[in-house]
């Protein structure tokens, strides 16, 4: 292709360095297969657009941490109000495991791992998915910080908190082969 | 500084997800974006001819019943009409905030507060619609009740239905919506400790 803008170039690399941090995102916010395709298409569509005003006053990962984060929130807001319903968020204390109620392991069958950590995380009010999403992709407690706009003692809380959920969650996580 | 202690195999097992990432190429971007433009734009107009439409036959009902209560019905239905998509029309683009220039925090919180204002606006405008719809139905009553005196029935029915429509269960739905929302936003904010002081990037309110 002949045109190759700077916005154009963003979104390449974008998308090379950051399409599965995406998708796992879409994956994270929408359990419905056709409704995460069309999230995953809005959040490449809104990346685009807003790189053409991308000015380096944050990291580019940080850029597209927020766009996708802020879209798939949009979604989920949007999901709701056209089904006339307020969305029923858990908090994290509502996350944890009750007594009596089966905890998902972190086993042989790794499919089945994945998919109750990502039950989980949609059920979670859409600031603790981006915690969570970039404390599972191991991001600082600062750059979580730009992203989500919490402080950072904030972030620091609510990792704590995640952490132990997690754990609780998935007991047996640190000594299970994968 | 890295966060440390992390629950290693769950971590692993995040990132070996096996997700296929969703390529899109920029000629397929650039197309996209073009069709959703158009597809916005076409949902606008639907819209618009719908509303047009609706208060169009109401209008037309102006020539077709002679009766004064009829003629004031229709007519303030055609009003309510135009206000409601002159409404639609001038609300069609909120200033949303930049998703790439906005946190979450603030994002998140301009588009709970987005869905509560919309909540709050339809609560009480379903009330605009009673009026003229009941002036109409009695008025049509009127002019057949003479001819056909089981119509008061069928006109009494209606306008019961009609108010327990739009005085009742629409405005009750949006205002306890919008009253769940201002709870989000409230809980949100308690969470974050941030408040409002972050409302100058968001979107202004309805």
């Amino acid at each position: 292709m002949d045109r190759t803008e700077p916005q154009d170039e963003l979104y390449q690399k974008a998308t090379r360095e950051y399409g599965t941090v995406l998708a796992r995102m879409a994956y994270a916010y929408e359990a419905d297969p056709d409704l995460r395709r069309d999230l995953s298409q809005e959040m490449h569509l809104a990346l685009w657009r807003s790189l053409g005003k991308f000015n380096g006053r944050c990291s580019l990962r940080t850029w597209i941490y927020r766009v996708a984060h802020n879209v798939a929130t949009s979604h989920v807001v949007r999901q709701a109000r056209s089904k006339q319903i307020t969305p029923a968020f858990l908090t994290l204390e509502e996350a944890e495991p009750q007594a009596g109620h089966e905890n998902a392991e972190i086993s042989a069958d790794r499919n089945q791992s994945l998919d109750h950590l990502f039950a989980l995380i949609q059920r979670l009010d859409p600031l603790d998915r981006q915690v969570i999403m970039a404390y599972l992709e191991d991001l600082d407690a600062q750059s979580i910080s730009e992203i989500t706009g919490l402080s950072t003692e904030n972030v620091w809380s609510k990792i704590h908190r995640i952490k132990n959920l997690l754990i609780r969650r998935f007991p047996r996580g640190g000594h299970h082969a994968l | 500084m890295p966060c440390d202690e992390l629950p290693d195999n769950l971590q692993i097992l995040w990132k070996e997800a096996g997700m296929n990432p969703s390529t899109l190429s920029l000629d397929q971007v650039r197309n996209e974006t073009k069709r959703l433009q158009a597809r916005r734009r076409r949902g606008q107009v639907v819209l618009g001819a719908c509303m047009l439409l609706f208060a169009a036959s109401y209008g037309f009902s102006y020539f077709l019943f002679p009766d004064t209560l009829a003629r004031v019905g229709g007519a303030l239905t055609v009003i309510v009409c135009g206000y409601w998509l002159f409404h639609s029309i001038m609300e069609r683009a909120p200033a949303a905030p930049h998703p790439g220039e906005t946190d979450g925090l603030s994002f998140y919180r301009a588009e709970l507060e987005h869905t509560r204002d919309i909540h709050r606006w339809l609560s009480w405008r379903w009330l605009l619609l009673l009026g003229p719809f009941i002036l109409f139905d009695v008025g049509v009553g009127q002019i057949y009740a003479k001819v056909w005196p089981l119509i008061v029935l069928f006109v009494c029915f209606d306008c019961a239905l009609l108010l327990a429509v739009f005085a009742i269960w629409l405005p009750v739905k949006n205002f306890r919506l919008a009253r769940k929302y201002q709870e989000l936003i409230d809980a949100l904010d308690a969470a974050s400790g941030r408040g409002k002081v972050h409302r100058e990037h968001q979107a202004p309110l309805a």
